[in-house]
């Protein structure tokens, strides 16, 4: 694909293309050694079935339940639970250290 | 007690909140400072209070990604994330642990991988903290020898000044981090820190962030909150294939993570009350801690390995803390008496 000149109307279009393959190498080869770090066949020793006989309704049953019904939901939920919860944390305490009355602004990058 | 303890249905045990919370607080402090995940404190100290290892490194790497979003949030606003450099980064880091667990299988099958890493292990991080501790030394020695001839105290990182003069295109403006370099350096600084991750059989990034600062040249804020937002998406995709191989324990990470969250936030604002190079000191003494704890793995004593790391842990985070408390006294006390000077102009 041939470069269009500088101040073209496509230059801002190349721009997020040139991206695109980027990203998705990026996340491609994210994806590779960690799925490797995680191992590859499941321990023999391990049943990946949760336990809910003494578990009452809620959260944790509710969790437990798609652990044991469908794994793929489950990596899904984990992640989704995870970053929802860092986001609403991360607010919510930023929030909170602003009421402390700290000087939270942009930091001199001194050593 | 009793109250304080919780079934988790997955790992398949009874646990305690506080030590969930505990965990969580001290490696949130650390990793929001030093911009690391801290692996090797959880995974070890879950293991020592009876979390199955598989479940522990899930749910640890489950909790990382939340923690480092708290963080990375931080560390933004403070001007200390660099996000194109994190990126530039990221295809080399995760090409290296690929290279670096081929690495690996590779010494398993010639059947030296077990006792031949972990000596590696102990002599990087022995090198690595020996580095920093020197780096610190002569930085001070030539603070006061420029303070006593009135001169300016002379550039750090002489290895990152000739790495970035290395003309190979393209060449990029990293603005957060005031370096222009070739993209080829950071991606080669991710792959060679990803390759050592890899063997290792870390995340990397207590490795990545001396580098970004000694071989990159970023300042030390900039490398902890670049560092944080690299920890952030392994973290992430990290959860998801291990949750997906069902060796997550939500329930655990989730308190983990209320704990960390908070450490988190507490561990970042500290980085506004201390300079880089005092962060590079802690940062030393951490590094032969850890040092210290995979040698008595070496030794064979686990347990004691697991409490040095945890209570090492702790006091580190006490530092941190205290560091942070110090800050905001002194700070409230400028304010004080600035608001005291101009009260005497006005009357």
């Amino acid at each position: 694909m041939r470069r269009p000149a500088p101040n073209q109307p496509a230059e801002g279009w190349w721009r997020v293309i040139r991206v695109v393959p980027f990203a998705m190498t990026a996340v491609v080869s994210a994806a590779v050694p960690l799925a490797w770090a995680a191992g590859g066949k499941s321990a023999t020793k391990l049943v990946n079935v949760a336990d809910t006989r003494s578990l009452p309704p809620g959260f944790s049953k509710f969790i437990a339940d798609v652990y044991n019904d469908n794994l793929l939901l489950y990596g899904l939920l984990v992640v989704a639970v995870m970053a929802l919860t860092g986001l609403i944390l991360g607010v919510i305490l930023d929030r909170g250290l602003v009421l402390l009355g700290l000087n939270l602004g942009k930091l001199p990058h001194h050593e | 007690m009793d109250a304080l303890t919780i079934f988790l249905p997955i790992a398949g045990i009874q646990f305690s909140i506080l030590i969930l919370l505990l965990i969580g607080f001290t490696v949130g402090v650390c990793g929001g400072f030093f911009g690391i995940g801290g692996a090797w404190i959880v995974t070890p100290a879950l293991n020592s209070f009876g979390f199955p290892m598989s479940y522990a490194i899930g749910s640890d790497l489950a909790h990382m990604g939340g923690k480092s979003i708290v963080s990375t949030i931080r560390h933004g606003k403070f001007g200390n994330v660099d996000l194109k450099l994190g990126g530039s980064m990221i295809v080399g880091t995760t090409v290296g642990i690929e290279v670096g667990a081929r690495l690996v299988m590779y010494l398993e099958r010639i059947g030296l991988a077990e006792d031949y890493i972990r000596k590696v292990y102990v002599v990087f991080l022995g090198a690595l903290g020996s580095y920093v501790l020197y780096d610190y030394v002569s930085h001070v020695r030539a603070s006061r020898q420029a303070a006593s001839e009135g001169a300016a105290v002379p550039a750090p990182s002489k290895l990152a000044r000739r790495l970035q003069r290395v003309h190979l295109p393209p060449m990029i403006r990293f603005s957060t981090s005031g370096v222009t370099c070739s993209l080829w350096l950071p991606v080669a600084v991710g792959l060679v820190t990803g390759v050592v991750a890899g063997v290792l059989g870390v995340g990397g990034g207590f490795i990545r962030m001396p580098a970004l600062i000694y071989l990159v040249g970023c300042p030390t804020l900039v490398a902890v909150g670049t560092d944080l937002f690299e920890v952030m998406i392994t973290g992430a995709y990290g959860a998801f294939t291990y949750g997906v191989k069902g060796r997550v324990d939500l329930i655990a990470a989730i308190w983990m993570l209320a704990g960390a969250a908070v450490g988190a936030q507490l561990g970042t604002v500290a980085v506004k009350y201390v300079r880089g190079y005092s962060i590079r000191l802690l940062f030393a003494v951490t590094i032969f801690i850890a040092c210290a704890s995979v040698l008595m793995k070496q030794l064979h004593f686990q347990r004691a390995s697991s409490v040095l790391i945890l209570s090492a842990g702790i006091a580190v985070s006490g530092v941190i803390l205290g560091l942070l408390v110090a800050g905001i006294q002194r700070e409230r006390r400028e304010r004080a008496n600035l608001a005291r000077t101009n009260q005497g102009d006005w009357s």
